[in-house]
């Protein structure tokens, strides 16, 4: 349910900041919500300088797939604890990175609430954050080094209780 | 004929066996221990707005639930791991319980009158020159106190030699807390009897009982040494950090299973009962103003009640880290001890001869 | 073989044989819940200690994946058993996002009772788990009996003690009856005068005391460095309570107060929760006494539930029984993401749609997920019978952080 977003309000703001000054796309979908998409080369500089405007800890590192364009997508959900205005939004920073080379810089330098989250988006999607100082298995038993289980290409067998309409 | 009934009233009779091994040995501290950890259990349902043992015996408030567990455990299977000492492990529990009993023996439980009483036929047998009366214990010594302390305090060795043979880590963690604690409370126990014994006069307990005086009175702040450092020797709360549930599984116990368990288990309840005796022979008066068996009744009453007012902590206290407790007697209670002493003096000259 | 470098208060220290050693509180421990914690010793010392979550992870996200989205409602909701109604909530409120849908006043009052009869019982359960790691026995008898009042609240109200699947989207399944209001005045007036109970015997014991002051000690830059949620967050001097940042369901029209205390150790985070206990009645008296009167689900589903099974339900016994619509209905392209303040901390749902039945991604951050990094940090330097202090003060569940 995206509302106009007020055109004063301060999530524009940062957005239209770190556009002008990054070059990167970004959108406030309402007063509360926005994203802005970066290129991974890039992405420590903008957490850098979101860093400095307020936010300081990151609430989740999600890893989703598309298999259609063969790309991995890293989103991190970041908001303020100490200011008041910033903590009533939540920012999502994204970044992609193609299934041949799934490195990404960790925000480990910047903000250190990316720990668990890091971790756990290796070892569900095999994404490697590089910089990170302990990246290891962290909910998957041993038999499940190399084998990736958040991909699209590893089938889950399940029963069928409820015939759905084939989309 | 009448000469063997004669002869088995006799030597029934005998303290050091009667004692020992009837009222207040053996049979009877078992039958203490298996109410003591009924009355713990019923009394911490109470204030925990729960039943308690129910079901055993529903007419009776469940008492023999302790009977029905105390045979489920000797039945069970002792399981002797693979990398211990066979020997050792089966022999540790059962040298503790032995020398927390053995101080039993040398407790005076009452007073035997010249005339008068079922137990006078061995007035001159166990004659007691201090207070001119004989005195029902098992083996008489007229320095008691020092005996009985001495020889409680060598079970931690046994315990710390329990937890070595059992191999497991956990155990090793609760024999060094176990140590670390040995020493702290063995100082406050010792401290406050030698204060009651400058105070009395006498290293027998039983002239501290004859005299008339109840330590209690006499010096307060003793009986509160003793009973701290009862607490923190025997394991019970606030001081349960040997056998620290939610840290160490049992602590020295762990891989102990069957009747060994119950050998291991049993050895902490003994201890607090004999040490509790003595509390009640020295500050609480003892067997008077009775002699003989129901002298010595009356004494056991009072040592159940210290027995079961120390059980009753449980439902009321968390327990404490071992640094807290080190230093709790140490910088706390040592200086209460020397005030003790202090007082044991002052008092024992001015007023006591 | 360890032996123990005993530092004595005067600073004296004594090395016998300085020897390191490991210790598995594993999974079969009576302190240790479903995870094992890794602990690396140095006599008494705590030097590092590594959690080691995953025997309870049921991977919620990967199975998201091939379910319907109503489907997924048991699935959100079982990670966190006893504080269902939030995972419920999260997710449900992502959901309505994403479809654009309207939720009626009366039911989001009755959202807001359903939640805060909710974090009291997990206060309570939360406070019972502390007792026991410190040996008090009766704290954790009492927590649970407490604990007992609320839960049959819930009962009445939803059919079902946890795990009640309670919220659907577009509104709430059941309504309140005058009996339920009752017995909720009757469980404030009970749980005030136990309150009063648990303080003499637990809270200023002073045994207890001794052991929580100056335990697991969080600064507030630390709080904010490591990411801490709930109340280890508003012990450590953070006012952060989403119900105030962003209120949700009725949260805007209650009057309450968030305690906040700055020492930040864990006698401050259990003075935290028994703080919030009382709010939280204060806040279900307001709820019982404004509650307005309307429909619980929205009108857009409301009308396509047949009229017979209408008549027989709904005038019947105030039930709602699903529409068609709620079989596989498929949400536009989109994504969402929603937060509520569950009694542990901030939940936070993501959900990303395709146009299927199926969502394409679902991301649950739940709370103990993120004390995962905090658990870790306070424990090193702290000695081995703090371990458990810290554990309990927490508030950790390891099933809600393996999800």
């Amino acid at each position: 349910m995206a509302q106009q977003a007020h055109p004063q309000s301060i999530l524009n703001n940062v957005i239209s900041q770190v556009v002008a000054k990054f070059k990167v796309i970004g959108k406030a979908e309402s007063d509360r919500r926005g994203f802005i998409q970066v290129d991974k080369s890039q992405i420590l500089q903008v957490a850098e300088f979101l860093k400095s405007l307020g936010y300081d800890h990151v609430k989740s590192v999600t890893g989703i797939d598309y298999p259609d364009t063969k790309e991995f997508e890293v989103v991190y959900h970041i908001s303020s604890y100490s200011n008041i205005d910033l903590a009533k939004t939540i920012l999502a920073l994204k970044t992609r990175t193609k299934y041949e080379d799934p490195k990404v810089p960790s925000l480990y330098s910047i903000w250190e609430s990316v720990w668990t989250g890091e971790r756990e988006t290796y070892e569900m999607l095999g994404i490697i954050f590089e910089g990170h100082p302990d990246l290891r298995r962290l909910f998957l038993p041993e038999d499940f080094e190399g084998v990736y289980p958040l991909r699209k290409s590893y089938k889950l067998k399940t029963e069928g209780l409820f015939v759905d309409k084939p989309s | 004929m009448v000469d063997i009934l004669f002869a088995l009233r006799y030597y029934f009779f005998y303290p050091s066996f009667f004692a020992v091994i009837i009222f207040p040995g053996l049979i009877f501290t078992t039958i203490i221990l298996l109410l003591t950890i009924w009355f713990e259990r019923k009394v911490a349902a109470r204030v925990q707005m729960r039943v308690g043992p129910l079901y055993v015996s529903k007419r009776t408030g469940g008492i023999l639930q302790l009977i029905a567990d105390a045979i489920r455990l000797v039945f069970s299977e002792i399981i002797i791991p693979v990398g211990v000492n066979p020997t050792l492990y089966v022999l540790a529990p059962v040298f503790v319980i032995a020398f927390t009993f053995i101080p039993m023996t040398l407790i005076p439980f009452s007073a035997i009158p010249k005339t008068g009483s079922l137990l006078s036929p061995y007035f001159n047998i166990f004659y007691d020159y201090e207070i001119g009366k004989g005195v029902f214990v098992g083996y008489f010594v007229p320095y008691n106190m020092v005996l009985i302390l001495g020889l409680a305090s060598i079970v931690p060795i046994f315990i710390l030699l329990q937890a070595w043979a059992t191999n497991n880590r956990f155990a090793i963690v609760g024999a060094v807390r176990e140590a670390l604690l040995a020493v702290s409370y063995d100082v406050l126990l010792v401290m406050s009897i030698a204060a009651v014994a400058i105070e009395y006069h006498t290293l027998d307990i039983a002239k501290v009982v004859e005299s008339g005086i109840p330590g209690i009175v006499a010096n307060p702040l003793a009986a509160i040494v003793f009973l701290v450092g009862m607490l923190m020797g025997t394991g019970k709360f606030p001081f349960e950090i040997v056998e620290a549930e939610s840290e160490l599984v049992v602590g020295p116990s762990t891989e102990y299973s069957g009747f060994l368990f119950v050998l291991a288990m049993g050895g902490g309840y003994i201890s607090t009962f004999a040490l509790s005796f003595v509390f009640s022979d020295v500050f609480l008066g003892g067997w008077l103003p009775f002699t003989g068996l129901p002298g010595a009744l009356w004494n056991a009453i009072k040592a159940i009640l210290v027995l079961w007012f120390t059980v009753f902590l449980r439902s009321v206290y968390g327990r404490y880290r071992i640094d807290q407790a080190l230093r709790g007697s140490w910088k706390y209670m040592l200086p209460v001890a020397f005030a003790s002493l202090v007082l044991g003096l002052v008092v024992g000259w001015l007023w006591i001869r | 073989m360890l032996t123990s470098q005993a530092e004595y208060p005067s600073g004296m220290e004594v090395e016998i044989v300085p020897v390191e050693g490991e210790l598995n509180v594993g999974p079969q421990h009576p302190g240790s819940g479903h995870m094992r914690i890794y602990v690396k010793l140095n006599g008494d010392i705590i030097v590092d200690a590594e959690l080691d979550p995953g025997y309870v992870h049921r991977a919620v996200e990967k199975l998201s994946e091939v379910r319907n989205y109503m489907h997924l409602i048991p699935l959100v909701e079982r990670p966190a058993i006893l504080d269902s109604i939030h995972m419920n909530l999260g997710y449900i409120m992502a959901v309505e996002k994403i479809l654009g849908v309207d939720v009626p006043e009366r039911a989001l009052y009755l959202r807001t009772l359903a939640a805060e009869v909710n974090r009291i019982a997990s206060h309570l359960y939360g406070t019972g788990i502390l007792a026991i790691f410190l040996g008090h026995s009766t704290g954790f008898m009492w927590g649970f009996g407490d604990r007992e009042v609320w839960v049959e609240v819930l009962q009445a109200l939803t059919g079902a003690r946890v795990t009640n699947s309670y919220i659907i989207p577009g509104g709430v399944r059941r309504d309140l009856t005058p009996a339920i209001k009752e017995m909720i005045e009757k469980a404030i007036a009970y749980q005030r005068k136990k309150v009063q109970d648990w303080y003499k015997i637990f809270v200023r014991n002073p045994n207890i005391r001794d052991r929580l002051e100056n335990v697991g000690v969080m600064s507030r830059e630390n709080a904010i460095k490591w990411g801490a949620v709930g109340p280890n967050l508003r012990a450590s001097g953070v006012y952060y309570d989403v119900r105030k940042i962003e209120p949700y369901a009725a949260y805007d029209k209650v009057d309450f107060e968030i305690p906040v205390y700055k020492e930040g150790d864990a006698y401050a985070r259990l003075l935290v929760r028994f703080e919030e206990i009382e709010q939280s009645m204060r806040i279900l008296e307001q709820v019982i006494k404004n509650i307005p009167e309307g429909n619980i689900l929205s009108d857009r589903f409301f009308k396509q539930i047949p009229p017979t099974r209408l008549k027989k339900w709904w005038e019947g016994q105030r039930r709602i029984v699903f529409p068609g619509y709620y079989a596989s209905f498929r949400p536009p392209k989109g994504e969402a993401v929603s937060r509520v303040e569950a009694a542990r901390g901030e939940l936070l749902y993501y959900v990303v749609s395709d146009g299927s039945p199926h969502p394409y991604r679902l991301r649950m951050i739940t709370p103990s997920y993120r004390l995962i990094q905090v658990f870790q940090e306070l424990a090193k330097g702290s000695r081995y019978a703090d371990l458990v202090a810290i554990y309990g003060s927490l508030d950790y569940f390891p099933p809600e952080a393996d999800r």
